[in-house]
């Protein structure tokens, strides 16, 4: 005891040190541009596919892809568009063509100038049912996707390219759209709309190993299962990288990544382990550690298979009955940020306080709107989730929120994994609610509501199906521009909380950090560090 | 200094025969009242369980391990009475991890309060009937069916005992603990029950394969031969001469193994894949103490203390019963 003791003191004496030097190393360090070839070592893991922006839907090559390739545009903190290889994106009057145009001088890392045509034909290529992208779906807006990528079972291709992009000159084309869509611009934001160079044609596997892109990183190495090479383009016609290059390590587990990065063998971590939360901050230092909202929301979603003969006001009461604020700080140990809307903040559209009230703690207002509405169902609430996302904390803590103020029955129902929750979901097989979970796939207010509460959407798994909605959101689609389109989905989303599809909960927060190695470390609405602008001392 | 040295030799040679004398006085006199006492009624020989008793009552860890082992069945059977809050109680705003106050026995706040603000000691007693009901039931039921196949595989030996031994083998080769997981994934929600079955239904061989050594050696007794020539039947002998004769070993693997079964139980909610909500146990609280073992190391020391307890004392149990059955131990 008497040993464990002084080694305690030992160890503070250390740590109080050693922080001490390195405050002083920071302060040289984050005046200057830094090392302009250091390098910045960042966790990543193994991609689960070959490196093709069309190929890759899991955060691991996501990571990759996105430092490589450079997107024709791109978005900031509150989902405004700002271009990136793109000159200009124009729709035409109705919405139904876009007219994409290149900066001129840029250039793939193998050196060849990037043209109007790499993008058109790179895109048709994906497109074509028989190269199996997964990011294929992307392209269905285009007229003529039809043509290469038919829905019916085993069918062929009857045409090599999309009738709906035609190229203008060397460095502009156009996409004519099955339906005009006044947020198309949103939609190019997405990793899949990059161009690929010539070679890339010759040996697609070899380049899925190798990709070369037009980005501000080359690629110069992938030791499979350990890391990823990444080095600065010294060519890139974008805002140039402010390091020399990025070194991705595959890491088992959070926790030893974290280690790593305490133990100075890492610069930047993207999101610390549940273990680790209740303390990275002080860990770290305010300064060296983000808890930011990034563009996703977790719902609890009453299926309307069960829930359909019940008052909305009982939802309504429901969502004020949980203490949203104390389970953020506590439990979720500031993981996640209390929603009051159905959109998180970095998105564009996001209204402000959109819930009026109804995402408050409010434990009279509960009971009261509970007890008009007509009490819950059978008295009694289960929320279904996957076992597998340590989920089951926070579930719990809703629950007790509920029975707290409501006093009916809540508990959670555990699915093994990802995959069974879903399956549940699928087959209209959920008792009660389930926990929903979204991701902007481009961060417009469009994305998180037209996905999941219109009543033909794929995600809809709470089966809401409400004619008024419906209604709006297709008059959203339908508006000449972008400004009116966000504002008829807005109006949807007063309707929304009306009708109470879901009961928004909290939006994501990105919790992570990083080492005393660097400086300019910012994350962005999509949750990701930026990179290119991590600046290296020493 | 060699004068006195026969003389000091002397006294002291007299005074330990004096002594030595009392001494001897003493137990002759009692010896007797003692045999008398803790002697069996007259006419019944002491069988080789009363001998067993009278051996266990005298051990320190025998009475340790039975006093721990009662006081968690009383509160497996009447949590009240050891705590008046409900385990799922749950106070964010005011308990959220708070410390223990230990100083306040049994109180609500005595060990402190967890990441969903409920009392750790509360989880801790209600979590007990958790444990205690898979132990004892698995042991049961592999005690039960494991005994009985063990009994005619060893009784009638032949083709019976080759086919059963050759099922016993196939249960031995799947792992225990990874073969009941396989089981347990598959089931949804998952009760005492399901874990209970799962348990037994693996681990039942050990008991066979016990049983089956001890019959076959207790068969040849003189007085198996003697009850077989006197014309009795079957059922009689095995169940009135082999059986009390060859119990002794299979208690004591039971014993043991009870102590697994809970240790078997808390692994599997550690792992999440034992008891399903709303079910209290200890392994899933300690497997939900882990994150934040940084911050507030109190939730995962209690539980875990009390569960090595009673692991403990029934290994204890089981230690003290096999050295008190088994004579050469003694």
């Amino acid at each position: 005891m008497r040993g464990a003791r002084s080694a305690k003191w030992v160890a503070t004496a250390i740590v109080v040190a050693l922080a001490a030097t390195a405050c002083g190393g920071s302060d040289d360090g984050g005046d200057g541009a830094g090392n302009p070839d250091g390098i910045v070592r960042v966790d990543g893991g193994e991609p689960q596919n070959p490196l093709l922006p069309t190929n890759t839907n899991e955060q691991f090559g996501a990571l990759v892809v996105q430092n490589v390739f450079s997107k024709l545009l791109d978005f900031d903190d509150h989902g405004e568009i700002f271009m990136v290889a793109a000159e200009s994106v124009e729709p035409s009057e109705d919405n139904g063509t876009w007219t994409v145009t290149l900066k001129d001088g840029w250039t793939f890392h193998d050196g060849t100038p990037v043209t109007a045509q790499h993008y058109v034909d790179a895109w048709n290529w994906a497109a074509n049912i028989d190269n199996n992208q997964n990011n294929s779906f992307w392209f269905a807006d285009i007229v003529g996707y039809e043509d290469v990528h038919p829905a019916e079972e085993g069918a062929e291709p009857t045409a090599d390219a999309m009738s709906g992009l035609k190229v203008v000159d060397e460095l502009t084309f156009t996409i004519e759209l099955t339906t005009p869509v006044s947020y198309y611009d949103y939609k190019l934001g997405y990793d899949a709309f990059t161009p690929l160079p010539d070679s890339f044609y010759d040996d697609p596997e070899a380049f899925g190993e190798h990709p070369i892109g037009q980005g501000p990183y080359e690629f110069t190495a992938w030791n499979h299962g350990e890391s990823i090479e990444l080095t600065r383009y010294d060519d890139y016609a974008g805002e140039p990288a402010k390091n020399g290059g990025v070194h991705i390590t595959s890491y088992d587990s959070l926790e030893a990544a974290y280690t790593d990065l305490r133990s100075n063998n890492l610069d930047i971590i993207r999101q610390v382990a549940p273990r680790d939360l209740p303390l990275y901050r002080d860990d770290l230092g305010e300064d060296h550690s983000v808890a930011q909202p990034y563009n996703g929301i977790q719902t609890i979603v009453p299926v309307w298979y069960e829930w359909e003969d019940t008052d909305p006001r009982v939802l309504q009461g429901v969502s004020m009955a949980i203490d949203r604020e104390t389970i953020t700080q506590t439990v979720l140990d500031g993981s996640r940020t209390p929603a009051d809307s159905f959109v998180p903040p970095g998105v564009y559209g996001y209204q402000e306080g959109a819930a009026n009230g109804i995402t408050d703690f409010n434990p009279e207002e509960a009971r009261r709107l509970v007890e008009e509405g007509g009490g819950i169902p059978d008295n009694k609430i289960t929320i279904q989730y996957n076992s597998d996302g340590g989920h089951q904390e926070w579930v719990e803590a809703v629950c007790n929120s509920i029975i707290e103020t409501l006093d009916v029955e809540c508990v959670g129902d555990a699915k093994v994994d990802f995959d069974t929750d879903l399956e549940a979901r699928e087959a209209d097989e959920v008792q009660s609610m389930y926990r929903g979970g979204w991701f902007a796939d481009y961060p417009l207010n469009v994305n998180f509501l037209k996905e999941l509460y219109h009543s033909e959407a794929q995600s809809n798994y709470g089966r809401f199906d409400n004619e008024e909605v419906d209604a709006l959101f297709e008059e959203g689609d339908a508006a000449a521009t972008l400004d009116e389109t966000a504002q008829a989905y807005a109006e949807a989303e007063q309707v929304l909380f009306e009708e109470m599809p879901a009961i928004p909960l909290w939006f994501n927060n990105v919790n992570g950090g990083w080492s005393e190695n660097v400086s300019n470390v910012r994350f962005d609405s999509a949750g990701q560090p930026v990179l290119s602008e991590v600046t290296v001392n020493n | 200094m060699p004068d006195q040295a026969p003389e000091a030799l002397k006294k002291s040679g007299a005074l330990s025969e004096t002594e030595t004398l009392k001494k001897e006085a003493i137990p002759t006199a009692a010896a007797p009242a003692t045999v008398v006492e803790a002697g069996p009624a007259p006419g019944r020989p002491r069988s080789l369980w009363s001998d067993a008793w009278h051996e266990l009552r005298r051990r320190p860890t025998f009475l340790i391990a039975a006093t721990i082992i009662l006081v968690l069945f009383v509160m497996a059977a009447f949590p009240g009475w050891f705590t008046s809050v409900s385990p799922r109680e749950a106070d964010l705003t005011t308990n959220y991890l708070k410390e223990p106050q230990l100083t306040h026995f049994f109180s609500p706040e005595w060990l402190g309060y967890n990441q969903q603000g409920q009392s750790i000691w509360a989880r801790m007693v209600h979590g007990t009937r958790a444990s205690i009901i898979i132990g004892v039931a698995v042991t049961a039921i592999v005690l039960v069916f494991g005994g009985l196949v063990g009994m005619l595989a060893g009784y009638f030996g032949g083709w019976i005992d080759a086919i059963l031994s050759r099922i016993v083998d196939v249960f031995l080769g799947i792992p225990f603990l990874l073969g009941t997981m396989v089981i347990l994934v598959s089931f949804d929600t998952r009760t005492e029950w399901t874990v209970i079955m799962a348990l037994a239904f693996l681990g039942w061989t050990t008991i066979a394969r016990v049983m089956r050594g001890s019959v076959i050696s207790v068969k040849q007794a003189d007085y198996v031969a003697a009850a077989r020539s006197l014309g009795a039947g079957t059922w009689r002998i095995m169940l009135r001469h082999i059986l009390p004769n060859a119990l002794a070993p299979v208690i004591v693997v039971a014993m043991v193994a009870l102590g697994g079964y809970i240790t078997a139980e808390a692994v599997l909610s550690f792992l999440g894949i034992g008891l399903t909500e709303p079910a209290i146990s200890w392994g899933g609280d300690i497997n939900r103490a882990q994150d934040r073992i940084r911050v507030a190391e109190h939730i995962l020391l209690y539980p875990s203390i009390l569960l090595s307890i009673t692991i403990l004392s029934f290994l204890m149990l089981g230690d003290a019963v096999r050295d008190a059955l088994d004579p050469k131990l003694r």
